[in-house]
């Protein structure tokens, strides 16, 4: 009966996170629309905007101004960056979870700024964080425990999605496949909760047609699969080209002598600047995207200059530091992509293919699935936004590729890659990923034998014998740890006459140390190198002052309990 | 109450104004049972309307019966829509007319001219149960000069005789010249013509003119008018279509619904209604800056639009009242007997896709676009001049 009622718990606070996040999205996407139509981003708004000659000021003013006002944001941020989805992986996969508050509202507004300015970033990032932060602070609100948070982040997400593309099931899979990275039962049925109230509040409020439109598709050809897989696999190496331009730009930026206040300025007025010739790089880009889709919208040609400069501008923006997502972006460039492999298929066969729409929906999973890193999910979009089956078949063939190959030329995602830099390596599994994080300083232990290195033998023998010791640390008058002696060494010397003899001329060699910051997992690799008690732990390796010893016995524990309480999460039912 | 108040204050404040105001206040509230004498030259307005079935109806339901209730006579001249007949009178002392019949878009532009006054709602009669109009008229029906009457649609209509088998179900149908073979009559204009050109391509409704917006969108359009090449005849008068149709010299053509209508109805015609993509439209009256009666204008508008006179006139034509208390009480055709229900564009079973025409837009781009819709049209008529030299050759 506990466990039962333990369940419905969960399932409510799901519930409850997925309602608020899905009309905080519904809220965000309303707010982003308005401020295109306010600052002449949208088509439409750019049409109706006399006197022409003043457009091309507005522009290029209008992301500068929002860039400005970004950089402004981002500096009470503690980490002087808008945080992302990367940051609520982290989170959940550390079982850390306790999103921050306040980096979480000014990353909200700097997404709103970003996209309300025309900046070429994607709305689903912040959307999927803002849905995140909220879940974690409702949990913290309800004094929830850490699993409780990670669920909590996990339904805000799963509502967001659902929302934001009024596509549930993508949402559920997605809070599974990306940020919970396991499909425990006791999950499950919170974000189910949260991914149905977020598709019923979307279904209520939004009047929306479906994502694509794809008339009469027909069957493809038995060929055009392989031509879907082919797709596949060079959409793999297109979403590492954005990939790397986007990380690459980063870099980059870093090294321009621009103050960090003023980059995402720089980068609105040139992104303004080349959208004068190009406009269909302006913004989250869902006019190209459809656009792309039909065929004649674009030659060859100008398919190739939209698609890269799309790339350059995205990577451009969030390089440089606008606040905002890579999903959207990736979406436009992968149609792009795709729209131009159709084209090609058309003049090489002669118009045998199916229509160019099913080759841009190809071309679109195969790139966005990888960045992502969300195969299932790119799927299920499709499957939801369209409701055709042979449409769902060609997008699977595509993913089929992509997602492995992309695995294998750069990483699972650009999150991986975002958290690998930040230190978290989950490509070995998460298992090894949370010891890396836990740090041994908890399991720091004073009671050991500390002597002085000028020690006669027979003193040290008596003093840890006394102790029950079997090893002992030589720390010298500056607190310096100098190294390690044992028992049965010291013994042995005495007994061989050298009882007066200091302790220092017996340290075991080979011993090891690690620095206070060390993780669990480090002091693992360590243990596998000696058979002692403890390894001594020092403030920091060049200043060598001791602070103590971690047991073997200790971080075993530590390890076990880690494991067990994974365990628990992924594999447990109630 | 409130309001009351006020106008007892501004009363006592500025005594002259306030007496003034009332007594005006009160000559427009006579003018509709009793004749003042200060309205001797008002014994007739003029209206510039569109002629055709819909002039008769207009007759039959709004002027005539205007003139037995005030003694008003009602004139009326002729146009085919736009703002050329408004421009060309501004400057002069006197307008021809003191009521026009201007659709939503025209009414728009004008009043950002400055070619119309302003209307104020509240002149208005509530609906039969008290309802006040702003809440009685149809979203988006009540603007700063001009006041919905009705709602219209453009459609495309077709000879159901034409294709044997089959029948047109989309408005890609329109641009499908190998499953519908035959001329089709399309509008010398812009209008209509590029978002049925443009949603052939199964683009979303609400992108529509997102996409139009953009340069592709609109070379996406032009192209597809012009994969119809010569199979187009150009109507510019509203009442060609319905008449091209009759006669058989087209298969389909693009026109008002209220048109059609009169033909199936009037002359048995074998004429059926595509309404996928119908386009909506508001049409409105408004009073010219200089009219020169502008209150019996008023007292016109104020008549014409009451829900018992728009129902009335729905009974004639197919055209959805702009309010709702009058909606609801569309009946049957006043001669036929047929259900009108079934025939106003407002109807469920005809408005599942029916797109809004977005009236800014046009009021903001009317020129832009015209021009380049007649740019388009010069090249076309070389192109198929040459084709048909050609062809001849």
């Amino acid at each position: 009966m506990g466990s039962i009622s333990s369940v419905l718990l969960l399932a409510l606070l799901g519930a409850a996170v997925g309602g608020v996040a899905s009309l905080l999205s519904l809220g965000f996407v309303w707010v982003v629309h308005w401020l295109n139509d306010v600052f002449l981003i949208s088509p439409r708004s750019r049409m109706l905007f006399r006197p022409a000659d003043w457009l091309m000021v507005v522009t290029i003013a209008v992301p500068a101004v929002g860039g400005l006002i970004v950089g402004v944001l981002h500096r009470f941020i503690p980490e002087r960056r808008p945080h992302s989805p990367a940051d609520v992986i982290t989170a959940v996969q550390t079982r850390r979870g306790r999103l921050p508050a306040r980096a979480g509202i000014l990353s909200a507004c700097s997404g709103l700024v970003s996209l309300g300015c025309g900046a070429s970033v994607g709305q689903y990032g912040p959307l999927v964080h803002m849905g995140a932060s909220f879940g974690s602070l409702f949990a913290r609100f309800l004094q929830a425990g850490r699993s409780a948070d990670n669920i909590a982040i996990a339904a805000g997400v799963a509502a967001v999605i659902a929302t934001a593309f009024n596509a549930p099931l993508a949402g559920i899979v997605f809070a599974h496949e990306v940020v919970l990275r396991h499909y425990a039962l006791r999950a499950f049925a919170p974000v189910a909760a949260a991914g149905i109230m977020g598709h019923v509040l979307a279904d209520a409020v939004l009047e929306r047609d479906a994502l694509f439109h794809v008339a009469e598709t027909g069957v493809p050809h038995v060929w055009e699969f392989g031509a879907f897989l082919v797709i596949g696999a060079l959409g793999a190496v297109v979403a590492g080209a954005y990939i790397h331009a986007i990380l690459g730009a980063g870099r980059l930026a870093r090294r321009l002598p621009v103050p960090a206040l003023v980059r995402p300025a720089v980068a609105g007025a040139a992104l303004g600047v080349a959208a004068l010739w190009v406009p269909d790089i302006l913004g989250m880009g869902q006019e190209t995207l459809r656009l792309a889709t039909i065929a004649g919208a674009f030659s060859g040609p100008e398919l190739v200059l939209v698609l890269v400069l799309k790339v350059l501008a995205t990577a451009l923006c969030i390089g440089m530091g606008f606040g905002g997502g890579v999903f959207s972006p990736a979406l436009v460039v992968g149609t792009l992509f795709g729209a131009l492999c159709g084209t090609v298929i058309g003049l090489v066969t002669d118009g045998q293919g199916a229509t160019l729409a099913v080759y841009a929906i190809c071309g679109m999973v195969a790139v966005t699935a990888p960045v992502i890193g969300a195969p299932i999910t790119s799927l299920l979009i499709v499957f939801e936004l369209t409701g055709n089956y042979v449409l769902a078949m060609a997008a699977m063939a595509s993913i089929a590729l992509a997602n492995p190959i992309g695995a294998q030329l750069f990483g699972r995602s650009l999150f991986d890659i975002q958290m690998r830099n930040n230190g978290l390596d989950l490509s070995a599994g998460r298992s090894r990923a949370m010891l890396q994080d836990l740090g041994i300083a908890p399991h720091l232990s004073h009671h050991c034998v500390v002597l002085a290195p000028e020690t006669p033998l027979a003193e040290a023998v008596t003093r840890m014998s006394h102790a029950g010791h079997g090893e002992g640390y030589l720390v010298d008058g500056g607190q310096r740890y100098c190294g390690t002696v044992t028992l049965a060494r010291l013994t042995a010397a005495s007994e061989d006459g050298a009882a007066e003899r200091p302790v220092r001329e017996y340290i075991d060699p080979d011993r090891p140390l690690l620095p206070r910051d060390a993780s669990v997992w480090d002091a693992m690799g360590e243990l596998q190198q000696f058979a002692g008690e403890a390894i001594a732990v020092v403030e920091d390796t060049a200043s060598r002052r001791f602070l103590g010893v971690i047991y073997e016995a200790a971080l075993t524990r530590a390890y076990m309990e880690k494991t067990e309480e994974l365990r628990r999460e992924e594999h447990g039912s109630g | 109450m409130v309001r009351d108040r006020r106008w007892l204050r501004r009363a006592r404040w500025v005594p002259g104004q306030g007496v003034l105001g009332a007594v005006r206040a009160c000559v427009s509230g006579l003018l509709l049972t009793a004749m003042p004498a200060e309205a001797e030259e008002e014994r007739s307005i003029t209206v510039l309307s569109w002629g055709g079935a819909y002039e008769e109806a207009q007759r039959e339901t709004w002027f005539d019966p205007f003139t037995e209730a005030t003694g008003i006579e009602v004139r009326v001249e002729r146009y085919s829509g736009g703002l050329r007949e408004l421009r060309s009178e501004a400057d002069s002392e006197h307008a021809p007319w003191d009521v026009v019949d201007l659709t939503m878009s025209d009414a728009l532009a004008a009043c950002e001219e400055g070619l119309i006054q302003r209307l104020d709602p509240g002149m208005l009669r509530p609906g039969p149960e008290g309802t006040p109009p702003r809440r009685d008229f149809l979203d988006g029906a009540l603007t700063e000069c001009a006041i919905a009457h009705t709602v219209f649609a453009t459609v495309v209509a077709y000879d159901r005789t034409a294709f044997p088998g089959r029948r047109p179900t989309a408005i890609g149908d329109l641009f499908d010249r190998e499953r519908f073979p035959g001329p089709r009559a399309l509008q010398r204009a812009p209008t209509a013509n590029l978002e049925w050109a443009l949603l052939s391509y199964n683009v979303p409704l609400e992108e529509l003119y997102e996409l139009l917006s953009t340069r592709r969108g609109l070379r996406l359009a032009f192209r597809r008018l012009a994969s119809l090449g010569d199979a187009v005849r150009w109507w510019d008068a509203p009442e060609e279509p319905a008449r091209l149709l009759a006669d058989g010299e087209v298969v389909m053509a693009s026109g008002y619904n209220g048109r059609f209508f009169d033909v199936m109805v009037n002359e048995d015609a074998p004429i059926e209604i595509l309404w996928d993509a119908q386009i909506r439209e508001f049409e409105t009256w408004a009073i010219p800056r200089n009219a020169e009666h502008p209150d019996a204008a008023r007292a016109f508008i104020r008549f014409a639009t009451r829900s018992d006179r728009l129902a009335a006139f729905a009974r004639h034509l197919p055209y959805g009242p702009a309010r709702h208390s009058a909606a609801e009480q569309v009946t049957t055709h006043a001669t036929t007997g047929i259900d009108m229900r079934l025939h106003i564009p407002t109807h469920p079973l005809n408005s599942r896709r029916a797109v809004r025409k977005d009236e800014s837009w046009y009021a903001s781009v009317h020129d832009r676009i015209n021009e380049r819709f007649n740019a388009w049209l010069a090249e076309w008529k070389e192109r198929t001049a040459e084709a048909a030299s050609e062809s001849a050759e």
